[in-house]
């Protein structure tokens, strides 16, 4: 349903991406993995296109954009198929959690405000938000605000959720709550693609993960096969100091 | 001479027909000046071509030379270019049908513009980055995104220096009497000069002034407590 083809990314003569090729089919949640400054961030905000791809294609469910030169226009419909958890939460500050959830709902898919209102509600409610309605962001701790982000992502009811690092900024207490409604989420079926640091949680959520390094995919498979028998010595080196469940090498 | 407190309560009194005129004065120069100031600050945020080039020199000239001398500049150019531009295509209409207080609102409108512009910039470059981009990955358009994600923010980020801004061109409109504008300070030079009693008469205008000023910062302290809840949790 997601095909990135030979994405390329430059920051000035630094090169990001060197030709990326991803397939995520419908359902699936991908974790991509990898070392900082490996491109994943990158790679996921070229989505959405918050970050402009220097060359390459990127489809999501049939609409179909060639990142060279790319209208306002192609920019604008892909962005409407996705929806992006960011690591910094990125609620709108003057907005309640509620307001939060309702904006897209309201403004971009023009749904009437009535029912943005109880769709949001019933999300927050799915988040563990339903005594929060009407707190703002700077009211909320991290984990909270994080839930938020999720809902307000959710709303959309998108092809795909973009959550970039959604734990990295959030103190370790408040890591489990963020996790357990991402599992949740993941488990109805809701395609996702994920850029993670928790292996443990990747290795348990995922279907598919991707291995990133230096600007390339060095290898990817089932969460399995990754973390029991890499194949790759760039892979093995990375997940050292990670052993995953059941297996210990002795 | 002998100080008459008598007379300070009569210039008052006088004073404040004067009022209106230099509150429209105001109003006009921060009201266009908003205008003018969140185009040029688009403009050079969005470094748009041409113009960019275009907007970055009217801030720097306008910032670089006195509010007085932009008035004089307008009340003395710019009927050349109108009724130049008139014979030019022959309209009727001619410069001298402007009224005075006309040149003010322009000039004042100009200069406000440049130091509005830099107001606006500053406030609109200070909201996080994060939120435009989040208004964009919910598939906002960047209209949509300015309109009601970032210019609400920056409103709330400016609103003090705004509030300055207004001060300062409220006491600026004293220029206007340059050009023959009857405002609060005009008003109170010819009451000083046709009574002999000026000390009575500028106390009278400073206190007018003074209440105008307590006005606009009660004004401003009003909305900013109502538009900064959201900034009532905490610190981040």
């Amino acid at each position: 349903m997601i095909r990135l083809k030979q994405i390329q990314k430059s920051f000035g003569r630094h090169h990001v991406l060197k030709g990326i090729d991803v397939n995520v089919e419908k359902g699936q949640v991908v974790a991509i993995l990898g070392p900082s400054g490996s491109g994943k961030t990158t790679l996921l905000r070229c989505i959405n296109f918050l970050e402009r791809p220097s060359d390459g294609e990127i489809e999501i469910d049939g609409i179909t954009v060639q990142c060279k030169r790319p209208s306002k226009s192609d920019i604008h419909t892909l962005r409407k198929q996705s929806a992006m958890v960011f690591q910094q939460y990125n609620l709108f500050r003057h907005k309640t959690a509620l307001e939060n959830v309702m904006e897209g709902l309201v403004v971009v898919q023009k749904v009437p405000k009535e029912e943005a209102r109880e769709r949001s509600i019933a999300l927050l409610k799915k988040v563990g938000l339903e005594n929060k309605l009407d707190a703002y962001p700077s009211q909320l701790s991290g984990g909270q605000q994080q839930r938020v982000g999720i809902a307000r992502a959710l709303a959309l009811n998108p092809k795909v959720i973009l959550l970039d690092e959604p734990t990295s900024s959030l103190d370790p207490e408040l890591v489990g709550e963020v996790l357990s409604v991402i599992r949740k989420i993941a488990k109805e079926g809701i395609t996702m693609i994920i850029v993670t640091h928790e292996m443990a949680f990747a290795q348990d959520v995922a279907s598919h993960i991707i291995f990133m390094d230096d600007g390339v995919i060095v290898e990817e498979g089932t969460p399995a096969q990754l973390f029991n028998f890499p194949k790759e010595e760039r892979t093995r080196q990375f997940l050292k100091r990670y052993t995953p469940d059941g297996v210990y090498s002795i | 001479m002998r100080l008459d407190p008598s007379f300070i309560w009569t210039a008052f009194t006088l004073l404040l027909s004067a009022i209106p005129t230099t509150l429209m004065i105001t109003a006009v120069a921060m009201g266009c000046g908003t205008m003018i100031g969140t185009s040029v600050a688009l403009i050079r945020i969005y470094r748009v071509p041409v113009l960019h080039g275009l907007a970055a020199a009217y801030v720097t000239f306008i910032r670089g030379t006195p509010m007085l001398t932009h008035l004089l500049l307008i009340y003395f150019g710019l009927p050349y270019l109108i009724d130049g531009l008139a014979i030019q295509l022959g309209w009727s209409f001619r410069s001298v049908s402007i009224p005075m207080i006309g040149f003010a609102y322009i000039s004042f409108s100009i200069t406000a513009g440049a130091y509005l512009s830099e107001v606006i910039r500053s406030g609109l470059l200070a909201v996080n980055k994060g939120q435009l981009e989040a208004a964009y990955s919910i598939g906002m358009t960047t209209r949509q995104a300015m309109k009601r994600i970032v210019f609400p923010q920056a409103f709330a980020i400016l609103l003090p220096s705004l509030s300055n801004s207004t001060i300062n061109m409220l006491h600026g409109t004293t220029l206007a009497f340059t050009v023959s504008v009857v405002d609060i300070n005009a008003k109170s030079q010819i009451i000083a000069s046709s009574n002999w009693k000026f000390f009575e008469a500028y106390i009278a205008a400073a206190i007018i002034y003074w209440g105008l000023t307590i006005l606009i910062e009660r004004i401003t302290a009003v909305i900013e407590k109502r538009i900064n809840l959201y900034n009532r949790g905490g610190v981040a």
